[in-house]
């Protein structure tokens, strides 16, 4: 019988705690966001916070919320490398070269688009946009938070062959690229550390 | 052969123009705090030009020292941080690894060269002054402490160039510092090569380091001033 008032005792104080816990987790998200003292800019805010712009982007980050891209043109990657045979880096120039891999501009797709398959409606977008002058809004699948500090170089990677796919996944079956891997420092890690390469923390943050 | 980066700074030749300031700012990607936080000591600068003053007016001399992180082998940063925030890497560069660090600003304190800041704030950047960012470089939120890194973003582009075969030549990597100093008063370098433009400085007998009897063993070499008069003149 005592024993069972304890633990009533003790689960009445846990719904309490949590009460208060979620209250003021709630008035911060509230009252804090409501109040930034400067105009954000570069991803970040006026609020004192280190790590993240707000309690959300946090909250997001720790259970690895991320929104889906949602590309402008429904590209497919299989028609390009596994029907028609095109290698990654014909469009993706910059991997062996620096840090970034790089999203063609429009004008390599006109390249050949001004010839293949003109008539398909996705086609005569990508057509559109180069007419106006405008690059293909393509939206970013892979990326660190700016708080990660990661300085990612696709080039000394691709020089000491390792394989697109192991960071990327299967993209030649893909239509548009999709998120499969998730690249979190064990990832990196764990390679780095079975290649026997480089595992100070300077190596990527900086 | 690993490398071992260090600088060397010629006093005399050293005009104090400030120009070293101005591109460290911009290739490094640090906030502008302002004169109301600069006034609580809150200013940031990974390098500053400190000035002296000698002699009596008119006869005054006013002469420079630029001042940096001076990349210590026995920095007094370093056992000070909780989290090994602060640590030294192979090549000897006195590291700031940003995602470990939580801001007790220990380090700041242990330095008696004053070259570590503290992010009192998250940095903000009117529009369009965000597009001038250094991608290289990760711009670090309030909270964390930061320091002059040799510019080790230029430092590994250059070294993963030369593990694909093109070896560094000395004055490959310019910080930006080095970079812009009209008069070529700072030299960068790699210590380990005995050739190499800021070793021969390094072992010139007007070399001197700063604050030396601390004994932090700091790899910047400051050159000292001649003093340029009839009597001293050879010839």
């Amino acid at each position: 019988m005592k024993k069972d008032q304890i633990g009533n005792r003790s689960l009445r104080w846990t719904i309490v705690f949590g009460a208060i816990i979620a209250l003021a987790g709630a008035a911060w998200g509230i009252f804090g966001q409501a109040t930034p003292a400067t105009p954000p800019a570069v991803g970040t805010s006026g609020i004192f916070t280190p790590g993240h712009a707000s309690l959300s982007d946090a909250a997001r980050h720790f259970f690895d919320i991320r929104s889906v891209p949602v590309q402008p043109i429904a590209y497919t990657h299989k028609v390009h490398v596994i029907d028609n045979k095109i290698e990654c880096s014909f469009c993706h120039v910059g991997a062996d070269k620096g840090p970034v891999a790089g999203i063609p501009g429009v004008k390599k797709c006109m390249e050949c688009h001004e010839f293949v398959a003109v008539e398909k409606p996705e086609i005569q977008k990508v057509a559109d946009y180069s007419k106006k002058g405008l690059d293909i809004p393509w939206q970013r699948v892979y990326g660190w938070p700016e708080e990660s500090h990661v300085r990612f170089n696709h080039a000394p990677h691709i020089r000491q062959k390792v394989d697109c796919a192991t960071c990327h996944g299967d993209v030649p079956n893909m239509t548009v690229a999709t998120r499969v891997m998730n690249h979190t420092m064990g990832f990196c890690v764990a390679c780095h550390e079975q290649r026997k390469v480089s595992n100070d923390c300077m190596t990527c943050h900086y | 052969m690993t490398h071992r980066w260090g600088m060397a700074a010629d006093l005399d030749k050293c005009t104090g123009c400030g120009a070293c300031v101005t591109a460290c700012h911009a290739e490094n990607n640090i906030p502008i705090a302002g004169p109301v936080e600069a006034e609580r000591g809150r200013a940031m600068h990974w390098m500053r030009i400190e000035r002296y003053w000698e002699g009596e007016f008119p006869e005054v001399k006013l002469t420079f020292r630029p001042v940096l992180c001076q990349q210590c082998d026995d920095a007094p940063c370093e056992p000070v941080c909780p989290t090994y925030a602060s640590h030294h890497t192979d090549e000897g560069l006195n590291a700031q690894v940003y995602n470990r660090c939580f801001g007790t600003r220990y380090c700041a304190n242990a330095c008696f060269y004053n070259v570590r800041f503290f992010n009192w704030f998250n940095p903000v950047w009117d529009k369009p002054l965000n597009l001038q960012l250094n991608p290289d470089v990760s711009v670090r939120e309030a909270g964390v402490m930061e320091k002059c890194t040799f510019c080790v973003q230029k430092i590994k582009a250059a070294e993963i160039e030369e593990n694909a075969g093109k070896p560094i030549r000395d004055g490959d990597i310019k910080p930006a510092c080095v970079q812009t100093c009209t008069a070529n008063a700072l030299v960068f370098g790699d210590l380990n090569d005995p050739e190499s433009a800021v070793s021969i400085l390094s072992e010139s007998p007007r070399g001197t380091k700063l604050l030396e009897d601390m004994g932090a063993r700091p790899k910047i070499t400051y050159l000292l001033r001649e003093t340029w008069n009839e009597s001293n003149r050879k010839g």
